[in-house]
């Protein structure tokens, strides 16, 4: 029995690759490829203000977009600050803020 | 005399047709306005702001006063041409009345006066005098015309690239004036009457010309004029040239304390289409000067908003620096215009965002004083420390908001354009500050102090930066520093600097502790570290080269270390320099006596 | 007898001449430092069979001594071409080749503030834990022995924010052993190394980091600490994310230990610039290639042993010593 978050996206199934659709995440991917160059050290998520608070995860979100797992992840993305300490500390030099924003423009289709 | 000829009909319509239309433009700007800033003008109207305006008005509409400050050629190119052009109608209509006496007359009749005047008597006086204001203008004229091909002998590095309204426009007004000369001279050729510039040039053409040849001429030329006069005038509401009908309006506005907000509002109409497109903010913005970025200026941003064609990119990529908006001659509030767009393009209301930051208190110790450290400061703990060693050397009881980790100031949020949302951090902030009762509020995080003076309703708690409140302790003798032998530059944040106006005390504090050396381009001209939050759209790699270019800079001071006042700028010009880069607070902290 | 100067006396530099000497050539060593021995000097032991560092270093030193090379120690090379060395003092050598193994420059764990590295106590470096292995002395700040150890993996190294792109490749195990030290030590004490990958290259390290697991029961934790604060019973807080739970994590640690990259040497620079050598993007020294002119540089008669090209572990060093040797000799003999 998965915990629930409100949102569906702990939902304990498997990632089918063939039946995501992942035009979205080809779209992300195109606009800021350094996101490819995530190695997923989890800094981000470590720094981030708004996961004191929080179960927001930033690196586990973008990890799904990328894996074409879209549902409930523009509602998560709401609960980042965008205060920038993740640009900070990220190893890889992403730029996470911006992450954060064309995730929510893709996802959120404004 | 019936002050008509056919060649007036294209003026003419032209000048019906501008006044029509920028009266038009006036009118729904002035009647979109919010109900408040309509009483602001109601009262101000009766008022002594009035007078000011009208003084900024001389000033900057016609002397440009403020484009001098930057660069005097440029400067006198401007004022030539507005100044110039100004008292060619201005004495125009007093030569009319010279000749004719105070009664109506049509408007095309002072313009054209030259050519219906040939049968009166010549006064001499005038005609010298419009001469020389017509050289005047002229010159300013050479000088736009140079400026087109040659920036960088004006001392532009780049000049602006233009639509296709402006195009026309710009054209047309070229070639106002080089018209009127022909069209006079030729008239003088016929009839006589030119002074020492239409006379002289006129005798020429007599000598080469037969009369019908001349006639013919004349006739084309006055033509020509009026066309370029009607073709300006129509394409002026269009173009660029719609900065000289609302430059006026706006500073009286201004004077009469109007805003623009984080929300588009109608002043905002009065600030996008008071930019003449000088490009003067092109130099300054070091996307461009560093990044070779050449599309986001303000400039461009403010064509792209006025026409509707306002890209993501476009608004997105900016530092918020203001090093522009320094320069801008007009004196347009280029940060709040971008913050407006972009809220515009990506504000959501939604009240349930943030509702997690219910109940949440984090905060530790207890005083009358408050510090702010902000999230920036806590990857920065050499800043935290020392501002533990000062509050403790000056024996102050501090309540510590966010030292175990706290919320976000919002600024960060707002600048991106999610303005509502931002606000609910602002409201748990305020009420965190309030509910713990201090009077006074001290952070080291100009990105923080910025947005709690601007954006925060923080009555009765005065908030001020560290380096303001050290200063102050300095004063009081509760801070004993010792003057050492370091050598320091100083990096003004831009928030800090340009933002709140705070740059005198970061100075007087570290000369306290040893020798201040000022990098060339200081104070109000500052440059931008380049990792602004502002920023969302460059790269980790341009903002690195954005640093190495700043530190280049300072470093070329010869000082051993340099010092900042943010951390964010700390962290940035770190990745730039090997010279040791560090807050105002630690070296304050290694001072303390 | 043709005589080829080696920059740099650490364990690639005292191999080369040792090999130039068994070939026949003439070698010269120029230290900056008062000693020989380079960045092996004050280490403890070596992974991963954990051979005192001493040992090999004063084999080595034993063997330079008995060669008779000839050594220059607290010296520098201003500039230099394949045939003539400057020196800083103004002395000019002329020689038939040079041998550039002047290592590397240990990352300053200072510049990564949020680790508080030289700010708090019990922050420390693998250097300094390496300098207290041998001093006999590791412990707490006040003395006391540490319950809860932290390791930090890859400070100063994968890390774009200070301009270190490479993997510095020898921390990983370096990390691995001093873990496995410090459990020997404080048998009590729980150790948990905090990484981002784990990258065994070595002979018999993927052995010892199994062993550090098993045996040890060192715990390892995927995920890069984002920042250490001090807490009020003077032990450090730290926060990083458990990437395999994609949970938060924070805990309380007596000491955390930053596991320091190598970095190019800042003036490689300013020595490529003089003999006209390639300059790698991470600051290294470039051969000429990778395969078979890898000691080689891209100047005739100019050769690289050692770090000075790269990240490598000691016994890679020394193997690179003898070829670069050999490469050289074979070039003045011609």
């Amino acid at each position: 029995m998965a915990i629930n978050f409100g949102f569906a996206i702990s939902k304990p199934r498997a990632i089918d690759i063939d039946r995501n659709n992942l035009r979205k995440s080809d779209e992300i991917l195109r606009e800021m490829p350094e996101l490819q160059t995530c190695i997923g050290c989890g800094a981000c998520t470590a720094s981030c203000t708004a996961g004191q608070f929080t179960d927001f995860n930033f690196r586990r979100m973008h990890t799904l977009v990328r894996r074409g797992e879209y549902q409930g992840i523009y509602e998560e993305m709401n609960k980042c600050m965008l205060c920038g300490k993740c640009r900070l500390v990220c190893p890889r030099g992403i730029n996470t803020r911006g992450v954060v924003m064309l995730i929510k423009r893709k996802l959120g289709d404004f | 005399m019936s002050f008509f000829a056919p060649f007036c009909l294209p003026f003419i319509i032209g000048a019906v047709f501008m006044f029509l239309a920028v009266g038009w433009k006036w009118i729904r700007w002035i009647y979109w306005l919010p109900r408040a800033d309509k009483m602001l003008i109601l009262k101000g109207i009766p008022s002594t702001r009035t007078l000011g305006a009208i003084r900024e008005v001389v000033m900057e509409s016609l002397l440009h006063r403020r484009i001098f400050r930057v660069n005097r050629l440029l400067g006198y190119m401007h004022m030539s041409l507005a100044f110039g052009w100004f008292l060619l109608i201005a004495v125009g209509w007093i030569e009319t009345m010279a000749y004719m006496g105070i009664r109506w007359i049509p408007i095309q009749g002072h313009v054209f006066f030259k050519y219906f005047s040939t049968g009166l008597e010549h006064k001499p006086f005038f005609t010298f005098v419009m001469d020389l204001l017509l050289l005047f203008v002229l010159s300013g004229v050479g000088l736009a015309w140079a400026k087109r091909f040659m920036s960088r002998k004006m001392g532009m590095r780049r000049t602006t690239k233009h639509v296709p309204g402006d195009r026309i426009a710009l054209s047309a007004l070229w070639f106002i004036f080089p018209a009127r000369l022909l069209a006079e001279s030729l008239t003088s050729a016929l009839h006589g009457g030119g002074g020492f510039l239409t006379g002289t040039l006129g005798d020429g053409f007599g000598m080469m010309f037969s009369p019908l040849t001349l006639y013919g001429m004349e006739q084309t030329a006055w033509w020509f004029y009026s066309s370029c006069l009607g073709v300006f005038f129509v394409a002026m509401p269009f173009s660029r040239y719609m900065h000289i009908f609302t430059e006026i309006p706006l500073i009286f506005l201004r004077h009469y304390r109007l805003r623009s907000t984080e929300k588009e509002s109608s002043l905002d109409n009065f600030q996008v289409e008071a930019c003449s497109r000088c490009g003067i903010c092109i130099d300054p913005c070091q996307l461009q000067s560093v990044l070779n970025i050449n599309t986001v200026q303000s400039v461009y941003f403010l064509r792209d908003r006025r026409y509707g064609m306002l890209s993501r990119e476009t608004a997105d990529n900016c530092l918020m620096c203001g090093r522009c908006a320094e320069r801008c001659p007009v004196g347009i509030d280029l940060n709040t215009l971008r913050i407006s767009s972009r809220d515009k393009m990506r504000n959501l209301p939604d009240e349930r965002r943030y509702g997690y930051l219910k109940g949440v208190d984090r905060s530790s110790g207890a005083g009358k004083v408050g510090y702010f450290a902000g999230c920036m400061t806590l990857l920065t703990p050499r800043i935290l420390q020392a501002m533990t060693r000062i509050f403790d050397a000056a024996g102050e009881e501090v309540w510590w908001a966010d030292r175990n980790g706290g919320v976000c100031c919002g600024r960060p949020l707002k600048l991106s354009g999610e303005t509502d949302a931002a606000r609910k951090m602002m409201e748990y902030n305020t009420s965190l500050f309030r509910t713990h009762g201090i009077t006074t509020l001290v952070t080291s995080c100009p990105i923080c102090l910025k947005v709690f003076r601007e954006d925060y309703h923080l009555e009765g708690i005065e908030v001020i930066h560290h380096s303001e409140y050290i200063l102050r302790m300095v004063k009081l003798g509760r801070l004993h520093l010792k003057h050492g032998a370091d050598r320091f530059t100083y990096h003004d944040p831009c928030e800090l600097g340009r933002g709140c106006g705070i740059y005198d005390e970061p100075r007087e504090v570290i000369e306290a502790v040893g020798e201040l050396l000022e990098p060339e381009q200081t104070r109000e001209h500052a440059l931008c570290c380049g990792s602004s939050v502002a920023n969302t759209a460059i790269s980790d790699q341009q903002q690195v080269q954005l640093a190495r270019s700043v530190t280049s800079e300072l470093e070329k001071t010869g000082a051993e270390v340099i010092v900042t006042a943010c951390p964010l700028c700390k962290k940035a010009l770190g990745r730039g320099t090997k010279a040791p880069v560090r807050d105002l607070a630690e070296v304050v902290a290694a001072a303390v006596k | 007898m043709k005589r080829v100067v080696v920059i740099g006396g650490g364990v690639a530099g005292m191999q080369t001449a040792l090999r130039l000497s068994e070939q026949g050539v003439q070698p010269v060593i120029i230290e900056k430092e008062a000693e020989l021995g380079g960045k092996l000097r004050g280490w403890h032991v070596l992974f991963p069979s954990f051979t005192p560092a001493d040992e090999v270093l004063g084999e080595l030193k034993q063997r330079v001594r008995q060669a008779g090379v000839e050594v220059m120690l607290s010296t520098e090379v201003g500039e230099f071409s394949s045939n003539e060395v400057k020196l800083t003092d103004g002395r000019r050598m002329a020689c038939d080749s040079v041998v550039v193994s002047t290592g590397f420059t240990l990352f300053d764990a200072r510049i990564k503030e949020e680790y508080g590295y030289g700010i708090y106590d019990n922050v420390y470096t693998t250097v300094d834990i390496e300098r207290m292995f041998n001093e006999g002395r590791v412990a707490k700040a006040d003395g006391t022995a540490p319950k809860r150890i932290a390791f930090l993996h890859c400070v100063g190294s994968r890390d774009e924010k200070v301009g270190q792109k490479h993997c510095s490749r020898v921390c990983c195990i370096t990390g691995v052993k001093q873990a496995m030290e410090m459990k020997k030590r404080f048998p009590e004490a729980d150790v948990f190394n905090f990484y981002m990958d784990i990258r065994m290259f070595g002979p018999g390290y993927e052995e010892m980091y199994r062993e550090a697991q098993v045996r040890y029961n060192i715990h390892f934790v995927r995920g890069r600490i984002s920042e250490a604060a001090p807490t009020i019973d003077g032990r450090l807080q730290i926060k990083a994310e458990d990437t395999l739970t994609g949970r938060p994590l924070h805990m309380s640690v007596d000491m955390l230990v930053l596991i320091v990259g190598m970095r190019a040497n800042d003036d490689n620079a300013a020595l490529a610039a003089s003999a006209g050598l390639n300059l790698a993007p991470s600051g290294f020294l470039e051969p000429k290639n990778l395969f078979l002119d890898n000691v080689k540089s891209n100047v005739e008669g100019i050769f690289y042993a050692g770090t000075v090209s790269s990240p490598k572990n000691i016994g890679e060093s020394l193997n690179e010593a003898v070829a670069a040797a050999d490469a050289a000799a074979k070039y003045v003999e011609e």
